[in-house]
């Protein structure tokens, strides 16, 4: 089966000349459908910077990056805002829900841009939120819920146009404990159902929980030692 | 658009101005100071305008050509021809109903006198005004009491009066005018009507501009001809036709002036006047103020203008990070400028409406301070309300080009 993502010698470079930054120096690496996979490694070692490129926010220097079958480094920012659109599904550490919109709105937010008719919006978001545990919250603004609570609405609007892929940056980072884990619980259901998910943290006991883990060293995959 | 993305941009900028009002009221400023000058100028103005067509019509009306008497001996002594001249004549008035008496609507005569009137209350020097055709209707006379003059007073030069209200109050003080007599030099002439009392102010308060008119001593042309100013040739003061069709005024014009100057033996002794020619002339005159109004109207969008640039520049900066969510989630650079553009058109529509009332308001103030209705034209509104939103639109593009180029990850990384 073809891998989900599939890279080759990805190198990103901030910066010109003199000042140049070699943020990332030639990435090897393949998730396969249905994996997953935590990313791991200290700060500043380029895992920012790899997953802005997985995430197609981003676009690398150098090397070749295909994302469920279809090769996305050369596409233009409007090609790659329907791929992020399409395929792709984030959630953050600092949630990024849109405060003054409704948690509904905030969750129907990737389907308008795809342009799902208001109805079917309407219906897949409320059939999200009731998959990740909170479908009486719909009426909400984001200020009223929890951080937990805010954090499974993200999740839901990253889910919300079917990605092939999801991409938590630290998703646990703002939460305490005891919420952080049920949130992790989320995504090993989400795993479970079959969804393709790379989750970034500097945190060994969550990416533990993950299927791999690949870490990143100064801009480059550290091989795994022989286990 | 049809999906809702539309609705949704409007509702979401919705509740940006809602939440941010002290911003947005700022950001509308310039749009309803712009707005409300452009249309309380153009309303201001189309008041005055209004209300000197109101005076115009009050006069008998503007669908009137009018025929005077010229000086055509400029310098030196007249010549032969010029000598031999008999001058506007009562043969003039019907020569050029002959012309196009479809579209003549109306012949006045004037022929004016000046004499010693007496009755029993009074003796003063008056002009006498010999009137003939349909004079008093022409200009904007009406009978109060009595009759008008017939057919028959005019050719047989019938020694009948019509009086004005002033003139009434002076000769006959006790209100018992009518059917008396009143001697006009040796003639003595009965008083067969009365007019209405005339009266407009341009401004509430001002003199009643047609006081004079209250004056008038009316007694047929041909009386006068007969006992004032008479000649054989009846040579008039002015003639005036009525044309009410507004497209056959130039060509009866152009006719006209070919017969008068065959009959005045190639002289041009007369001067034609084509009143409502002339008043459009000295209205058009005062567009000049719509152009300062408009000018003013311009200068504050300008600067209101500029305003909402640098307010909105400064506001995307804290919105900086939301462009970038919404970019994360697969929203177009399009999608993000549509949605500025959504927000700052909203703003500059909610700001026109407010700047058109304002603007309705300031105009009231101003006409009820000058004492004249107010009038506002549908154009003004419209006018007011286009400017206001090509300024919005022009106004609102870099903001939201700016925004719209952002890079989705400078965007979410931003602090």
């Amino acid at each position: 089966m073809q891998p989900i993502i599939e890279t080759h010698g990805l190198t990103k470079v901030f910066g010109s000349n003199g000042a140049a930054v070699h943020a990332l120096r030639g990435i090897e690496m393949t998730v396969a459908r249905g994996e997953f996979v935590a990313l791991i490694g200290p700060s500043g070692s380029g895992k920012s910077t790899l997953m802005a490129i997985l995430g197609c926010l981003d676009k690398p220097t150098a090397g070749t990056y295909a994302l469920d079958g279809e090769r996305v480094e050369g596409l233009s920012g409007r090609e790659l805002a329907q791929i992020r659109n399409d395929k792709i599904g984030f959630v953050f550490q600092q949630y990024n829900l849109l405060p003054k919109a409704s948690v509904l709105r905030n969750v129907e937010l990737p389907m308008l841009y795809a342009g799902v008719s208001r109805k079917e919006r309407r219906a897949r978001a409320l059939e999200l939120l009731e998959r990740v545990g909170i479908p009486e919250k719909a009426k909400v603004l984001p200020a009223a819920l929890s951080g937990g609570q805010r954090q499974r609405v993200a999740i839901a609007r990253s889910l919300a146009n079917g990605p092939a892929l999801l991409l938590a940056d630290e998703p646990t980072g703002a939460l305490d404990q005891k919420t952080g884990h049920e949130v992790l619980e989320l995504f090993v259901d989400l795993h479970r159902q079959g969804n393709s998910i790379i989750i970034v943290t500097h945190d060994l006991s969550i990416a533990a929980m993950a299927q791999r883990q690949v870490e990143i060293m100064d801009g480059l995959i550290k091989l795994p030692e022989a286990a | 658009m049809f999906n809702g993305a539309f609705r949704e941009r409007v509702r979401n900028s919705w509740v940006e101005m809602r939440e941010n009002l002290t911003r947005s009221t700022l950001q509308s400023l310039g749009v309803i100071l712009g707005v409300a000058s452009v249309l309380g100028g153009f309303s201001i103005s189309d008041s005055m305008r209004k209300r000197s067509m109101e005076l115009y019509v009050r006069m008998g009306g503007l669908d009137k050509l009018n025929v005077r008497q010229s000086a055509v001996v400029k310098e030196g002594a007249p010549t032969a021809l010029q000598m031999a001249n008999l001058g506007l004549r009562t043969a003039d008035a019907d020569e050029g109903e002959e012309i196009d008496s479809s579209s003549v609507d109306g012949i006045a005569l004037r022929k004016d006198a000046r004499a010693r009137v007496r009755s029993t209350y009074a003796d003063q020097e008056r002009d006498i005004r010999g009137v003939g055709g349909d004079f008093l209707a022409l200009d904007g006379y009406e009978i109060d009491q009595g009759r008008d003059f017939t057919m028959h007073d005019i050719d047989a030069a019938a020694p009948v009066a019509i009086l004005g209200t002033e003139a009434v109050s002076v000769f006959f003080p006790n209100g018992d005018a009518l059917g008396r007599t009143l001697r006009i030099g040796d003639t003595p002439v009965q008083v067969v009507g009365i007019l209405k009392e005339r009266v407009f102010r341009f401004r509430d308060g001002q003199r009643n501009i047609f006081r004079w008119r209250n004056r008038i001593i009316a007694i047929p042309t041909t009386l006068v001809a007969r006992r004032f100013e008479g000649d054989q040739y009846h040579r008039v003061d002015r003639v005036t036709f009525r044309i009410r069709k507004l497209d056959a005024m130039a060509k009866f014009s152009k006719a006209l002036s070919g017969v008068l100057k065959a009959n005045h033996r190639q002289q041009e002794d007369f001067r034609l006047d084509d009143v409502g020619a002339r008043v459009r002339k000295e209205q058009s005159q005062g567009n000049v103020y719509d152009i300062i109004f408009l000018l003013s109207g311009f200068l504050s969008l300008i600067g209101g203008g500029i305003v909402n640039v640098n307010i909105q520049m400064a506001t995307l900066k804290e919105r900086i990070r939301e462009v970038g969510v919404k970019m994360a989630i697969g929203a177009p650079g399009r999608e993000v400028f549509k949605e500025f553009m959504t927000e700052a058109l909203l703003l500059t529509g909610v700001g026109s409406i407010v700047g058109l009332i304002i603007g309705v308001g300031f105009s009231k103030i101003i006409t009820a301070s000058i004492g004249i209705p107010l009038h506002i034209d549908a154009k003004s509104f419209v006018s007011a309300y286009l400017l206001a939103a090509v300024f919005g639109f022009v106004f609102a593009l870099f903001p939201a080009w700016k925004a719209s180029r952002l890079s989705p990850m400078e965007a979410l990384r931003y602090e």
